[in-house]
């Protein structure tokens, strides 16, 4: 297999969990990113949102969805900086989300248009599936991504979030 | 031509010489491409030195039908640990539904309904798949086409254990067998620092 796929860091959630998992001075050497995360929130639902900063920004973002809920499918726009969704402590014990994060050509000088696949699930009818497409109106080469949970609430121990770069060849 | 015999690149991250490569962060571990109709297909003996696992199938089942489900048991469980949620379009709607067993419905092969040459496609993530903190959640974006139908979907499903994941097997809902040239394989990604 061809050096396209490099992992660059990884975060686990320690006890008592944290505010915010920061990827800082991301190298600016590969094509795109990918961050495949395995989160779980403190907040009191089943699917919180999982929120994003880039470069320390959170505004300029929207974005539009399809999702299902176990019974029902349907779709909606969103500016709030929502780009999926995580398990919340509502969701069963023991779960986490399950995400990637795909950011093509993230250090061009156009707008950041990237996808979230992100799905959650439960011991019970509704679990949630949402596939997002979203953009950042921002020029800027990204430098730092920041994940955290919808709510204002941390994320949960054992939560892990790892980046990789994607190069188009050697 | 004569064959290169590749090596990984070294810790230091130098290509030492021609032919030299860096496998990077994501690993085949297994690939398996049916001669013959099979009834299932598993990996065993996954190795634990992976952080996420990858599986892309891309099956045709023995059945007359369009499309059937993939089902998929872990560690060998039969035992009601698993549930499945999804989200289906079908070119003109989009429904959702879940169910639960001793399986995982999750992913589709086409049937014999289906042109012959027409398979369907499923790609399974994994994430902490040996993490004994968490149950497994599989995130799956699946889907086939044959000109005239078709189904794009994105489906979820829980394995409600916290064991390390070290076998997963592949049959049909039904039991109807793997028709040849379906295709399995299974990758692992690696975590930062290893």
């Amino acid at each position: 297999m061809a050096y396209t796929y490099s992992k660059i860091a990884t975060y686990t959630v320690g006890s008592g969990g944290i505010a915010s998992i920061d990827f800082l001075n991301i190298p600016q050497t590969y094509t795109d990113l990918v961050i495949k995360t395995s989160l779980r929130s403190a907040a009191a639902s089943v699917n919180p949102g999982l929120l994003i900063k880039l470069n320390g920004s959170a505004t300029g973002f929207t974005g539009r969805n399809i999702y299902g809920t176990g019974s029902a499918a349907a779709s909606y726009s969103d500016t709030s900086g929502e780009i999926g969704i995580l398990a919340g402590n509502s969701a069963t014990a023991s779960t986490f989300g399950n995400a990637d994060i795909y950011i093509p050509n993230y250090t061009g000088s156009n707008n950041k248009s990237f996808s979230v696949d992100s799905v959650n699930e439960n011991n019970a009818t509704s679990a949630n599936q949402y596939l997002y497409a979203n953009l950042w109106s921002n020029t800027a080469p990204i430098t730092s991504i920041a994940l955290r949970s919808g709510g204002s609430v941390n994320l949960l121990q054992y939560s892990t979030a790892t980046l990789y770069g994607i190069k188009a060849e050697v | 031509m004569g064959s290169v015999s590749l090596k990984y690149k070294s810790k230091s991250g130098n290509l030492t010489a021609p032919g030299d490569v860096d496998p990077g962060a994501m690993i085949p571990i297994t690939t398996t491409t049916l001669s013959t109709n099979t009834a299932s297909v598993t990996f065993s003996d996954i190795p634990q030195n992976y952080e996420h696992l990858q599986l892309r199938v891309m099956a045709r089942a023995n059945v007359l039908v369009s499309v059937r489900n993939i089902t998929l048991q872990i560690n060998s469980d039969t035992t009601n640990n698993y549930y499945r949620h999804y989200v289906v379009g079908t070119g003109a709607s989009a429904v959702a539904g879940s169910d639960a067993g001793t399986v995982m419905f999750l992913g589709n092969a086409t049937g014999t309904d289906y042109s012959s040459s027409a398979f369907g496609v499923s790609i399974y993530d994994i994430l902490d798949y040996s993490n004994t903190n968490k149950y497994k959640t599989v995130r799956c974006i699946y889907g086939q086409e044959n000109n005239t139908n078709g189904q794009a979907a994105f489906g979820s499903g829980l394995w409600k254990s916290t064991n390390a994941i070290n076998s997963i097997t592949f049959t049909t809902e039904g039991n109807y067998s793997f028709m040849q040239y379906s295709h399995f394989a299974l990758y692992g990604i690696k975590r930062a620092g290893a």
